[in-house]
């Protein structure tokens, strides 16, 4: 399990969550072949509000919100994200990508180009943008996760945690109004966990609504409005962090935190 | 009870067998009697066969006679290089005309020039040069090479290279000397910098269009004498097989290659099909049935001439195997790179073209130059079903009267020939490898394990 003891050290944010609905998951389902991966899933979530996806491993976490960009395909349900119902339609797929950011356990950055072109291929070649309007915009994003003077390198030349603010700054060059975030310190040493996390609470700040699967309970503590517990392709238990983490109500959810803090 | 060191070890020299010559020596060579007598016999055997080769090829060797009869009388046991002089010019050409060899120089000097702005670091734009000498150069040499009347077809294709060459070429003096591009330029030239866009792309398009014309008008004043195919050979055919068959296997292997990753069925099944059909025969049997078969299929009258048909299935042979090499690239990517590009919303091809093949290709540079090697090999075959290729040539200079019985020194020197061509392949390949490495250079060997 990852090391949970990283302090953030801060207060707990406000909640930014309006009344707006900005993702909407119906009696989702999802197989792979014969195995049920996701049960009935229904999910609302409210444009700013900001949720943090824990539970054992294998449990369908990553799944659940790698529907959210259509990565992984759902069977059956509805799914409505930003006002579009995913289905096979390429265009509503490529519209919800370009809405939805989503940084990986693995940062997966193009290590081929250099960090600044990294940032930049999205907006140039999806949003159309000018080349110089895109490397200005991509600067600013550097700066704001505090790596600017990297722009001319190549992600093999970073450490963990600077690659992954680079991918929250890819993520953030597309403009989303989503950002969703899969393990994003699981593959980080624990001294770069913390520059990360930093990253992602300034980002919660500005309130960014945000799916965050991860098993940092300081950070849930300090970002979430809900926590979710997922176990065997179910949601278990859903609550507000205080009350999830003294009070948990189901005895999975209860053997989970145990075991974690 | 903790153990702790007191002073830090200081590095010491290695020891001396790694070192010096004598520790080098005694390790590689001589480090036990079996090793001993091993590595002297091997000098022996290489001074022995470098010693005949000497002899035979250089010493002893006759440069300037008129016949092999001339040869023998000079010297018996020497190499007669002088046959292989005097076949010089049909080694390298065939038996196209003497007095219009010009053109096959001019179209080789056109390729090197086409190509020399791929190699200066300054100069951008490099995709469109490569894609230009793959689509366009083709008919401008294919015009020089055979010659005749010009079809409108052939007019434009021809105009539209000699504008595209003008202006790689052009584009490339620019950026060395200004280091902007030719765009750049004439806009500036012209006081356009602070126009809008519109006005911009109006004024280059007006200039292309211009240049198109006065080219157009320029290259229908001028026609060359037509040689037949049938006059084509030597080193040129072998180049000319060869090379279009390398500029078109690419491409054409990335198309399969995609084609058999497609979630459309019909494109899968169709790109395996293919695939599969020409991987399991041999490359003489498609040139065959290319050659025989091929016309018995097509309707009365329609006549392909043989060399544009051995042209085809070189083509496509080479485009299947490619296409293996290419999906070979293709699976080594992993999956998180599509993920990575999709996630920021790049489609089908905005992903394969931007992330995808710039580093699969990478991964397979040794590969490609592999096929290209063994594909400029192959081409040889052509001489099995009637062409006058290179080996053509070089088994025809034994049977000439003047040099009959002259076998040896013509293959020799044809086996020079290939081995200096497929070197150099082989060497610019190594080169490509670490200039395209840039993704891992000044990474730490413990970093490029860890990723
Ligand atoms: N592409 C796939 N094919 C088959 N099974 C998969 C695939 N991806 C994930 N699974 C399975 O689905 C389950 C849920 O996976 P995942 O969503 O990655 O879990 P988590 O992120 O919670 O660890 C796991 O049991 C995993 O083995
Ligand atoms: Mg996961």
């Amino acid at each position: 399990m990852t090391d949970t003891k990283v302090s953030i050290g801060r207060e707990q944010l406000t909640s930014a969550a309006s009344n707006e609905v900005i993702i909407e998951m119906n009696k989702v389902n999802k197989w792979y072949d014969d195995f049920h991966v996701l049960k009935d899933i229904d999910l609302v979530v409210r444009k700013g509000e900001r949720i943090v996806v824990c539970g054992p491993s294998g449990s369908g976490k990553s799944t659940l919100i790698r529907c959210l960009n259509n990565l992984e395909e759902h069977q059956e349900g509805e799914i409505v994200v930003d006002g579009i119902t995913l289905d096979k339609n390429l265009k509503h797929i490529d519209h919800i990508r370009t809405e939805v950011g989503m940084v990986f356990q693995s940062f997966n950055l193009f290590p081929h180009l250099s960090i600044l072109d990294n940032l930049t291929l999205g907006p140039i070649l999806v949003r159309k943008m000018p080349k110089a309007e895109a490397q200005a915009n991509a600067m600013k994003y550097l700066e704001r996760v505090k790596i600017p003077e990297q722009a001319d390198k190549f992600p093999g030349q970073l450490s963990g945690g600077q690659q992954q603010r680079v991918a929250i700054a890819r993520s953030l060059c597309m403009n989303p109004t989503i950002m969703l975030f899969d393990e994003p310190t699981s593959a980080l040493d624990p001294e770069m966990i913390k520059e990360v996390l930093d990253v992602m609470v300034e980002l919660a700040e500005t309130g960014m609504t945000m799916i965050v699967v991860t098993h940092e309970m300081s950070f849930a503590k300090i970002v979430a409005d809900r926590v979710i517990f997922m176990d065997q392709g179910d949601i278990v238990e859903e609550n507000e962090p205080n009350e999830f983490f003294n009070n948990p109500q189901h005895e999975r959810t209860q053997h989970f935190l145990s075991q974690i803090l | 009870m903790a153990i702790v060191k007191a002073e830090k070890t200081p590095a010491r020299a290695a020891p001396l067998s790694e070192r010096s010559l004598i520790g080098w020596l005694h390790k590689n060579i001589f480090s036990s009697s079996f090793n001993t007598i091993l590595s002297i016999v091997t000098l022996y055997v290489i001074y022995i066969t470098v010693n005949e080769v000497w002899h035979w090829g250089f010493a002893d060797a006759v440069w300037f006679a008129d016949s092999r009869r001339q040869c023998f009388e000079i010297s018996t046991d020497g190499a007669c290089w002088a046959g292989v002089i005097g076949w010089m010019d049909s080694i390298f050409y065939g038996r196209y005309p003497r007095d219009e060899l010009w053109r096959i120089n001019l179209g080789g000097l056109l390729v090197v020039l086409w190509m020399v702005p791929l190699w200066l670091p300054r100069v951008k734009a490099k995709v469109f040069i490569g894609l230009s000498t793959v689509f366009l150069y083709p008919f401008l040499a294919g015009y020089l090479f055979s010659g005749g009347g010009k079809g409108v077809f052939m007019q434009v294709m021809v105009t539209l290279a000699i504008v595209c060459l003008m202006g790689n070429t052009l584009h490339s003096v620019i950026s060395l000397i200004k280091g902007i591009s030719l765009p750049e330029f004439l806009i500036r030239a012209f006081g356009k910098s602070t126009a809008p866009e519109k006005t911009q792309h109006y004024l280059l398009l007006g200039i292309l269009f211009c240049s198109f014309v006065a080219v157009y008008y320029w290259q229908s004043s001028w026609q060359v004498e037509a040689v037949s195919w049938t006059k084509w050979g030597g080193l040129f055919l072998t180049l000319v097989v060869s090379g279009i068959g390398i500029a078109s296997a690419l491409p054409g292997g990335i198309i399969l290659a995609l084609g058999r990753r497609s979630n459309l069925p019909f494109i899968r099944v169709v790109s395996i099909g293919f695939i599969e059909l020409f991987r399991s025969v041999p490359l003489i049997t498609v040139l065959f049935m290319a050659t025989t078969m091929f016309p018995l299929f097509m309707p009365e009258g329609f006549v392909l001439n043989k060399l544009v048909q051995v042209i085809i299935a070189v083509c496509l042979f080479n485009a299947c195997y490619m296409a293996e090499t290419v999906r070979a690239g293709l699976q080594a990517i992993p999956k998180g790179q599509f993920e990575g590009a999709h996630s920021i919303g790049l489609g089908y091809w905005q992903t394969m073209g931007a992330v995808i093949m710039p580093q699969a290709l990478k991964h397979m540079i040794p590969n490609i130059v592999g096929s290209f090697i063994g594909l400029f090999k192959d081409t040889t075959l052509v001489s099995i079903i009637g062409l006058f290729d290179i080996l053509g040539v070089l088994r025809a200079v034994g049977k000439d009267v003047t040099w009959l019985g002259l076998h040896i020194e013509p293959l020799v020197f044809g086996a020079l020939l290939f081995f200096l061509i497929c070197f150099a392949m082989s060497k610019y390949s190594r080169h490509l490898e670490v200039k395209f490495s840039t993704g891992l250079k000044n990474m730490t060997p413990n970093k490029r394990n860890k990723s």
